[in-house]
């Protein structure tokens, strides 16, 4: 059974967010300062807000389905 | 001019993640689409379902009901148990296919925001990382050849 698509891009989440602890380890000036305010916390946050909205989504079909099976 | 330190692997993998990412993530909205779909399809195949069992289960009482002679009246209780448990069946599915609509057009907002983000805010991070990279690079070969 192939796993939920948000607890997919939950995963693709939480992979690139590896990515950047390891870039920031080595990144330390103004540009990745100007870098993070400007593309990296909207993107974490808004991925968040997108797999929160499928998360309860998909909860929601779950149960339907569930509530439906006579 | 401001002057970078990086490590220009880190980020090279992060712009390699970043890409990634929004391969894979452009696939779960896809698929999120896709369970919209899916959920509308099955619950409008159950409520064709009970529907149709509705109108033979009053059919079916409807039958019973003239069945009967003059002297007394057919007990056609069983029948009519069905013709209710029938339509609750209905109604629940009926407020279920509601709730998903509503739900589906609250998340399209969410997801059309997050479709542009990976349409163009994206890429514009990964372009702009890039050309930081490349400055790096060239920054870093003007330095070997004068070393």
């Amino acid at each position: 059974m192939p796993a939920r698509p948000d607890r997919d891009g939950d995963e693709q989440l939480r992979l690139l967010g590896a990515a950047w602890e390891e870039a920031a380890r080595h990144w330390q000036d103004e540009v990745a300062r100007q870098f993070e305010a400007d593309h990296w916390t909207p993107l974490v946050e808004q991925s968040r807000g997108y797999l929160e909205a499928l998360r309860s989504l998909l909860d929601t079909f779950e149960a339907a389905e569930r509530d439906t099976e006579f | 001019m401001t002057t970078v330190h990086a490590d220009i692997d880190a980020l090279k993998g992060l712009h390699e993640a970043m890409v990634r990412f929004r391969y894979a993530q452009r696939e779960v909205t896809e698929r999120g689409g896709d369970e919209i779909e899916l959920t509308r399809a099955s619950l409008a195949a159950k409520a064709s379902h009970w529907q149709a069992r509705l109108e033979q289960d009053r059919a079916e009482l409807e039958a019973c009901r003239a069945s009967g002679g003059e002297e007394a009246a057919p007990d056609c209780s069983a029948y009519a148990r069905a013709v209710e448990q029938t339509g609750e069946r209905l109604e629940l599915i009926r407020r279920w296919q509601q709730r998903v609509e509503v739900e589906a057009d609250e998340f399209r907002g969410t997801a059309g925001a997050f479709g542009d983000l990976l349409d163009s805010g994206l890429p514009r991070a990964e372009t702009q990382l890039l050309a930081l990279i490349t400055s790096l690079e060239a920054a870093r070969r003007v330095q070997a050849s004068g070393s």
